[in-house]
């Protein structure tokens, strides 16, 4: 088996590749690239057994074979080229040898057939996406997507297909985001969870890309094909929590701010709320929001007040301000509204402008109970 | 830079405040503690101690041995009540002090000699709480924690006694090893059969030999005779964890009872929790069996204060640690790891009805008192939880002869 072929070319792929790869594997092999060879036609392959991605790549050669070869290995190795083309020959003794313009190197590689197979998708439904699209809406929701081993469903982001939109959910209890997108449609009803780990890799991928995605699933799986790339990841098992019926209906009192003004004063703020809890408490009485928090262990303490367009009664409610954070520094409007209703329940957060048409955001999060 | 160190120690503390609530036990045998089988002396007057009574006796005992005492039951509330004036006089007179128990305090006084002479500030401190509060106080003063509070116990009872820079060691050398803080009876004992009688012989032993034969206490205790500990004097902070126990009067295996006496203890503290605007990210249980093998176990959680997440997982870790089918003689349960925060309440789990009946039962406790409102399983439990708020910036409540 020989091929020859670019550095920075083969470089580029595997780099994307070897996101999929854990740092540390119980199964050895897994630590290698697949590299099916079939002619003209070199298939790249990494895998955790959850998530398998592939590209197919052009070399130059007229063998047949496949091999597994160490991937952190052959990464540190062709990070140092400048572009030149690379050929590779497995010799007999199971290392494969790669030549360069300035010498020779050689790698131990393993059987090919070792390699988990990627798994095939038993009569799949199917829709598209452009790239870009399914990009945004997965930064807009999977920062809200928990950590919890416990709770392996709100470990991932929901995805919802109906034939008039399609809503991407996620939420660790305590906030939740749903991202919606009426001007794309699916053919069919769907509903199934991604795991986070492929949904980071598509993010990076798939950012301003112009690129039809093709989705397809199972009850199962899901394949994600695009370019000459495969991604195919195991789904979360389990019923997603009803959303819907946990976002409050009625909420008579609405505040609308700058965002950013809201952003920077809770960030300051917070700096004096405690450091394991990080709560501050708002205030909005009239057409001022009060911010304010308290570290009593350690006598620190800070309140700002912002102006603000209001409409309600006067209230007082507590939040985690790193949920506000991150929710509010996700958005990129310039005013954002929050409708709350009481103490106890859920605030929503929208922006009040800055979007694309047929896009919708809904952020919710869950106050902490306050003593009077 | 050279320390000069105060250690205080009321003279039997409750005795004095029974006297002093009661003058006619003046000069008669008092004896103060639990009454119960299970009743250990809490304290006992020095006309008690000719009989052989010391305090941590069980009750029974001292009676049989000093028939004609006078048993009090005593009430921790007074005692802490008498301990919180003498507190305030301290605190308004030391710069740092360290309240150890309900009738010891440390105060470092260092660098206070330049002014006023340390033994003469001590000498005035501890006449003005005398006349003040009535109770007698005994000192001792010295450069380190160890060394002031054996001088104490050796100027005692109701004088004063202070150590000289320079002259620890010879201070400690002539007094029985048994003087020195952590030498307990198990320690003596092994010491005794060693020969040891005096701190002298410690003194002049190599550090090697006590480590080789008690451990890494045995280098502590090494330090300690001879006069050298570099402990400060801490200043109370927060609380960093509360706890509650309780002791059966008779050894019980009944589990039903067991588990509301639990549900009872997490549903106190966890008001405590949320009065004191806390959360707790670190929940034990403890169960003491009848021959006194007692075990623990804890669990991380994420913060919260909530009933509904700590009563379960409270029932889960004694499930996991009552498996002995014995009889239980004490069990209890603590919460660390506290931080100041209130509870984040949560999307899909918690419903606005729940919420807003803890709040107002909350409230109603915080109106008509702790057991103003209870879940019924806790109902069986009698006498548990606390009667102040733990979170009020005073250190917990020590008695007198119990270690931390």
């Amino acid at each position: 088996m020989k091929f020859i072929v670019s550095s920075t070319y083969l470089l580029k792929q595997l780099q994307v590749l070897g996101g999929v790869i854990n740092s540390s594997n119980t199964l050895p092999i897994l630590d290698n690239f697949l590299f099916e060879l079939k002619k003209r036609k070199l298939t790249v392959s990494a895998s955790d057994l959850e998530t398998t991605m592939s590209a197919e790549l052009e070399v130059d050669s007229d063998n047949e074979g496949t091999i597994a070869v160490p991937a952190r290995l052959l990464l540190d190795t062709l990070k140092t080229f400048p572009e030149q083309p690379l050929t590779f020959v497995v010799e007999d003794n199971h290392t494969v040898e790669i030549s360069s313009s300035y010498g020779k190197y050689a790698l131990a590689y393993a059987d090919g057939a070792e390699f988990p197979k990627a798994i095939e998708l038993g009569n799949p439904s199917s829709t598209t996406v452009m790239g870009d699209i399914l990009a945004t809406a997965i930064t807009k929701t999977i920062f809200a997507a928990g950590n919890d081993d416990l709770r392996p469903v709100m470990s991932g982001v929901f995805f919802q297909f109906s034939s008039e939109n399609l809503t991407f959910v996620a939420t660790d209890a305590h906030k939740l985001v749903k991202y919606k997108r009426t001007d794309v449609k699916a053919s069919e009803v769907a509903e199934f969870i991604m795991p986070k780990k492929p949904l980071n890799l598509l993010k990076g991928i798939l950012a301003g890309s112009e690129e039809e995605v093709k989705i397809e699933y199972n009850d199962s799986n899901a394949k994600f094909s695009f370019d000459n790339v495969e991604l195919i990841c195991r789904l979360i098992d389990g019923k997603y929590p009803n959303y819907e019926a946990v976002i409050p209906k009625e909420n008579p009192n609405k505040l609308v701010i700058s965002r950013n003004h809201f952003l920077s004063s809770v960030r300051r703020v917070s700096i004096f709320s405690n450091r394991t809890t990080h709560q501050i408490r708002l205030r909005i009485a009239g057409a001022e929001l009060n911010i304010s928090a308290e570290d009593i262990d350690y006598s620190n303490k800070a309140e700002e007040r912002l102006t603000c367009s209001y409409q309600g009664d006067d209230m007082q409610i507590g939040f985690n301000s790193r949920f506000l954070v991150e929710m509010l520094g996700n958005l990129s409007s310039d005013e954002v509204s929050l409708e709350l209703s009481l103490p106890n329940r859920a605030g929503i957060l929208t922006p009040v402008d800055g979007l694309d048409e047929g896009e919708h955001v809904t952020m919710l999060v869950m106050p902490v109970m306050l003593n009077n | 830079m050279q320390k000069t160190i105060l250690h205080l120690d009321l003279d039997t503390f409750f005795v004095s405040v029974e006297r002093l609530i009661n003058s006619e036990l003046k000069n008669k045998p008092i004896l103060v503690g639990g009454t119960s089988d299970r009743g250990v002396v809490a304290a006992c007057s020095y006309e008690t101690r000719g009989f052989g009574v010391h305090s941590g006796m069980p009750m029974k005992m001292a009676r049989e041995l000093c028939p004609e005492a006078v048993v009090i039951r005593g009430n921790a509330g007074t005692y802490s009540k008498h301990s919180d004036l003498v507190t305030e006089i301290i605190k308004e007179k030391v710069p740092v002090f360290e309240k150890s128990s309900i009738d010891e305090f440390y105060a470092d006084l260092s660098g206070m000699d330049r002014f006023f002479g340390c033994y003469r500030y001590a000498s005035e401190l501890r006449r003005t709480i005398m006349r003040e509060t009535g109770l007698p106080i005994s000192f001792g003063l010295s450069v380190n924690k160890v060394v002031s509070k054996v001088a104490t116990n050796e100027a005692k009872p109701n004088n004063q006694l202070k150590v000289d820079l320079g002259y620890e060691k010879p201070f400690l050398a002539p007094l029985s090893i048994k003087k020195i803080p952590m030498v307990g009876d198990k320690t003596y004992q092994i010491l005794r059969n060693l020969g040891l009688r005096q701190v002298r012989t410690i003194q002049e032993m190599p550090v090697d030999v006590m480590q080789r034969v008690l451990g890494a206490n045995g280098k502590v205790i090494w330090k300690r005779a001879n006069g050298v500990d570099n402990t400060p004097v801490i200043p109370f902070s927060d609380r960093k964890s509360i706890s509650t126990e309780r002791t059966f009067d008779r050894d019980t295996i009944d589990v039903v009872r067991l588990r509301g006496i639990l549900i009872a203890m997490t549903e106190n503290l966890a008001y405590q929790l949320r009065r004191g605007e806390k959360l707790t990210a670190c929940i034990a249980v403890k169960v003491r069996y009848s021959d006194f093998n007692t075990y623990s176990k804890q669990m991380r959680i994420p913060y919260t204060s909530a009933d509904h997440i700590l009563i379960p997982r409270i029932l889960e870790l004694f499930n996991s640690l009552y498996n002995k089918r014995m009889l239980v003689r004490l069990v209890g349960i603590r919460f660390s790891h506290l931080v100041p925060g209130n509870y984040q309440i949560n999307l899909f789990e918690d419903t606005e009805e729940a919420l807003n009946l803890y709040a107002a039962m909350d409230r109603l406790r915080e109106r008509f008192g702790d057991k103003s409102v209870i879940r019924a399983s806790g109902m069986g439990a009698k006498t548990i939880g606390r009667m102040v708020n733990p979170f009020n910036g005073q250190p917990p409540i020590i008695l007198a002869h119990r270690k931390q």
